[in-house]
């Protein structure tokens, strides 16, 4: 039960490695996933490439208002990032609530979003901000939107020779709000019951301009929440209209029981936390 | 100008430095999974995947010729040994049948763990499937399957095992005293109420470890058991190697509560040893922790009690189930209960009562000791009832119980009188602990639990040797969980020559060279070892004394002088404490945040000033994981809560602030008037905060673990009924 460790250096011989071994190989960067899959003998790799030395997978850039966000930068360098915190205090917020902080300075973006874990935190928020990451094969590289990306618990649109690279984030418009809530009933350190990501713009008028709304640990994988965003955009947004609007989340997820809450409890708290979350952005 | 030398502090107000705390912040210490043996083979155990199944065979042969493979062991290899505390009902592997998920069949030793593991998947075990029972009250049918058909071979150490009334039954006890029929026809009132408590584990950070080898005649074995004495003599019965030619080792323990008197694997590792000639070592993996060792007993409890006009108790009555799991093999106590199993009631008058509890076999993980055994499930269910009968008759909560709390000369709910009680002081005293006036938000709400908890019994021995340079070793059996024990021992001899407490070192030996103890548990340790610790610093104080010499001047002429302490304490007293709590509850989630907790404790006489906080303010937080998050989902037989990210306990950030008044003034038995602290603060959190809910927003929780979803769908109800009354 032993796999054969890969240090490559550069994006292109991580491909070449990923060529070579097909099905056999697994890529890794701070590893914390994919540690405690082994373990549990859920993954049995006969090839384990990290991507870690590869110096192209780092960095964050900021660019004409958005944010290049390299896939083996940390959740806790995202986290203490000022260009991050400059971009969207909510996404700081969003990484900062990730695990514990000994978690945070091992595992990476990329990661996260590769593992496909449908409670993780950071996918919704980046669902709301409009992200999308850039996967990377030897034919070139294409842009998947975050929403995009997940199929179904621990599977995402990804091919199997690429290699998701980066994570772009868009200029938000001037007045843009976002907000991440984490609804952790138990303990502090938790998988989030429900989670509910938000980004809203009101026009000088008072009408919603823009919305996006997404949510964590509510089906197989985050979910975007187009109904919500229906009811809301183009309208003038009060205490009512917001809680008519956050009632039809229900139409947009697919909860399952867990030891966090039943279908039924995470459908009502799916609502709550929405109303929350957009009651927050408009006031 | 005169200078007068200032009285010497009393060591015992000192607070104390841990004697093994450096070694523990440095990493220096070392534990039983830190400990290895040239040529150290590993082991790696096959499980059963069904509930309940007859072995039809196990075919081992292609696991035998892998790589790095020593050894493979099937129950057919080991028959007749099974192990067990009280009773010895768990085979070493199971040989004929398996009774529960993960319960084992096959052991692998090889070079390295990961051939041990990979060897272990290859074992090919055929399995004939059996009707499985997981309920309690269904495994108490006359037609459930029975899970031990051959219970007259196994061994109960202490006489004749209990009678049973049914095969399924693990142990079974009624209590009565008074005239029950009497006090429930002069109540006033009778209220009926049941309650269920679901499984927990200890959830200490350190999973079980054993090490095994053979030398000459001899068996050593490395453990985390803290109790060794009592593994070695289970051990020669199940082994079949008389008791002295085992020498039992517990090294550093890294957290007990309650759980790690029970050993698992150290006898499937002595067959291994003696097949091999090698040592061999195991270490749990936290998920088989979480799915195959011995966990808190899951209890559904039903009470009932008559009261006067006023709230005084004429009568009680009460049935407890606990779903004891496969084997009763992690019992302890000689009813094959979990300890305790009656005190319904504890630390009330009751004039009359008749209290059922039976511990039954089911097709799950085996049941057994944790932290203030039965307590966290009888005192829940008490204190929840007790609050509902304060509501229903409109008496204040803190009066009803000041009404029927226990006072000299009265009679408790098992029947016996106290001579003496602290109980109408402690719950004075956490009147006036308690914040007076209204909550400090709508929401919010405060909520009471009062208990008694027993001062350990028991017996030990520990000898003391002042050396040439005026030092003074203590040699004991007493192996420390992570209390204290050691510190206590020290300080206690210490204080009583009046010498600096550097110049006592306490050394745990093993049991070939320790005197006899009967291990950390029941809250025996200050009590009991404490005593023994001042009747040696007494003997050698009186040799000192019939020498006329000084303690250094002794020393240096008559070193090594040798006595031995011993301790014991039989005496029936109860420890009595009570919290208020206050609770900030979300209405539109369920959940709730405790903003305000008071602890009042009768302790008697501290001897380790920080390690009694650090018991209660840990048992605080222990008790608080266990009555708002902690539970071990079963899922017809299987444990789906296999990791510390879906069992999850708290962590700092959950810890609310804990206000601690101690009450130290009532001597206690223990030495210089100690008392003991272990078990006190855990088991009555999740009373306080269901009754603290109640008061916050009128619903009532009756299960643990008391969750927002709970608290949400209670209130969803209320709320639907005050819409729609119809």
């Amino acid at each position: 039960m032993t796999y054969d460790y890969h240090e490559p250096e550069t994006v292109a011989e991580a491909l070449a490695l990923l060529a070579l071994h097909g099905e056999d190989a697994h890529l890794v960067a701070g590893a914390t996933a994919f540690t405690l899959l082994w373990r549990q003998g859920l993954l049995r790799p006969g090839h384990v490439i990290g991507l870690r030395r590869i110096a192209a997978l780092g960095g964050i850039t900021s660019t004409e208002g958005g944010l290049v966000i390299g896939a083996t930068v940390t959740h806790r360098a995202i986290e203490r990032a000022v260009e991050v915190g400059r971009y969207c205090p909510a996404l700081t917020r969003t990484f900062a609530s990730v695990a514990t902080v000994r978690v945070r300075n091992q595992a990476t973006l990329g990661g996260n979003l590769a593992h496909a874990d449908p409670a993780q935190d950071p996918p919704p928020m980046l669902i709301a901000l409009g992200a999308e990451v850039v996967a990377t094969s030897a034919a070139g590289e294409r842009t998947i939107p975050v929403d995009e990306l997940f199929v179904d618990v621990f599977t995402t649109s990804l091919r199997a020779d690429e290699i998701l690279t980066a994570v772009r984030c868009p200029a938000l418009a001037p007045g843009t709000r976002a907000t991440y809530l984490k609804f952790l009933p138990r303990t502090a350190d938790d998988y989030a019951t429900v989670s509910v990501a938000a980004t809203l713009r009101l026009a000088d008028d008072g009408h919603v301009a823009d919305v996006r709304v997404a949510l964590g640990a509510c089906g197989p994988t985050p979910v975007r929440a187009r109904s919500v965003e229906a009811a809301l955009r183009g309208a003038r947004p009060d205490a009512r209209h917001i809680a008519d609007a956050a009632a039809r989340v229900d139409a947009d997820i697919a909860p399952f029981d867990d030891v966090r809450g039943s279908a039924t409890y995470k459908r009502d708290m799916a609502r709550v936390w929405t109303e929350r979350a957009l009651t927050e952005l408009v006031s | 100008m005169t200078l007068t030398k200032p009285a010497a502090p009393d060591l015992l107000e000192t607070p104390e430095w841990r004697i093994e705390g450096r070694d523990k912040v440095t990493g220096a210490a070392r534990y039983a999974a830190d400990i290895a043996r040239p040529g150290m083979l590993h082991a790696a155990f096959v499980g059963s995947p069904y509930p309940h199944a007859r072995v039809v065979s196990v075919d081992a042969e292609a696991a035998r010729t892998m790589p790095g493979v020593r050894a493979v062991l099937a129950g057919a290899d080991v028959r007749p040994a099974r192990f067990g505390r009280r009773l010895q009902d768990w085979p070493v592997l199971a040989w004929d049948r398996v009774r529960f998920i993960g319960d084992r069949v096959a052991v692998v030793a090889a070079d390295s763990l990961e051939a041990a593991e990979a060897a272990a998947a290859a074992v090919a075990v055929e399995y004939d499937e059996l009707p499985a029972v997981f309920d309690p009250e269904a495994a108490l049918a006359a037609d459930a399957p029975m899970l031990h058909p051959d219970a007259a071979e196994y061994t109960y150490f202490g006489g004749t095992r209990p009678p049973r009334g049914h095969p399924n039954v693990q142990g079974h006890v009624i209590h009565e005293h008074g005239d029950v029929a009497v006090g429930f026809e002069n109540a006033a009132a009778v209220f009926e109420h049941e309650f269920s408590v679901p499984r927990v584990h200890q959830a200490y950070i350190e999973p079980r470890a054993s090490l095994v080898w053979i030398e000459g005649e001899t068996v050593h074995v490395v453990t985390t058991n803290k109790a060794p004495f009592a593994l070695r003599e289970q051990m020669a019965v199940t082994i079949g190697v008389p008791a002295a030619r085992i020498v039992v080792d517990t090294p550093h323990v890294g957290g007990d509560f309650g759980g790690k008197g029970l050993s698992l694997d150290e006898f499937a590792l002595y067959f291994l040893a003696r097949a091999t000639g090698r040592p061999v070592r195991s270490v749990l993996r936290y998920a088989d922790e979480l799915q195959i060792s011995n966990t808190r007993h899951a209890a559904r409890i039903r009470l009932r009690t008559g009261v006067d006009r006023d709230g005084r108790i004429t009568a009680h009555q009460a049935r407890v189930v606990f779903d004891g799991g496969a084997y009763a093999a992690g019992k302890p106590v000689a009813g094959l209960l979990p300890g305790g199993p009656t005190l319904t009631l504890a630390g009330y008058h009751v004039p009359a009562a008749r209290v059922e509890a039976v511990a039954v076999y089911t097709n799950t993980l085996p049941a057994g000791h944790a932290r203030a055994p039965s307590q966290p499930q009888l005192t829940f269910a008490a204190e929840s009832h007790l609050d509902l009968i304060a509501r229903a008759m409109q008496i204040d909560p803190l009066e009803l119980r000041e009404r029927n709390a226990i006072r000299a000369g009265e009679t408790d709910v098992d029947g016996a009188v106290w001579h003496d009680s602290l109980a109408p002081r402690v719950l004075a005293t956490l009147r006036a602990a308690s914040p007076s006036g209204g909550m400090a938000a709508r929401d919010n709400g405060r909520g009471l639990a009062f208990s008694a908890r027993h001062v350990g019994r028991g017996k030990t021995s520990l000898t003391l040797t002042l050396a040439a340079d005026g030092s003074i070793e203590v040699l004991t059996g007493v192996a420390d969980q992570g209390g204290g024990a050691h510190t206590m021992i020290q300080r206690v001899v210490a204080r009583e020559l009046g010498i600096d407490a550097a110049r006592v070192r306490v050394r745990q030996g093993d049991t070939g060279h320790a005197n006899v103890d009967p291990g950390v548990g029941g809250s025996r340790v200050t009590p009991v070892a404490g005593n023994a610790a001042l009747d040696g610093a007494r003997k050698l104080k009186a040799r000192i004394a019939e020498l006329g010499k000084t303690l250094d001047q002794a020393a240096r002429i008559a070193a090594p002088l040798v006595v031995t302490g011993e301790g014991e304490q039989n005496e029936h007293l109860y420890g009595v404490y009570a919290y208020s709590i206050e609770v900030s509850v979300d209405r539109e989630t369920g959940s709730f945040r405790v903003v305000d907790a008071v602890l009042v404790a009768d302790v008697g006489t501290v001897i380790n000033p920080v390690a009694v906080r650090g018991q209660l303010e840990g048992g605080f937080v222990f008790g608080l994981g266990q009555a708002v998050m902690e539970e071990l989902h079963i899922e017809d037989g299987r444990v789906t809560t296999t990791n510390l990210a879906d069992y999850k306990i708290p962590t700092i950030a959950d810890a609310p602030p804990l206000r601690l008044v101690l009450i130290t003034d009532a001597p206690g038995p223990g030495p210089f008037g100690a008392k003991s602290a272990g078990e006190l603060a855990n088991p009555a959190v999740g009373a306080a905060i269901a009754n603290a809910i109640d008061a916050a927003v009128g619903v009532r929780v009756m299960s643990l673990p008391i969750t927002a979803e709970k608290i949400r769908s209670l209130l969803r109800t209320k709320e639907l009924r005050a819409a729609d009354p119809e």
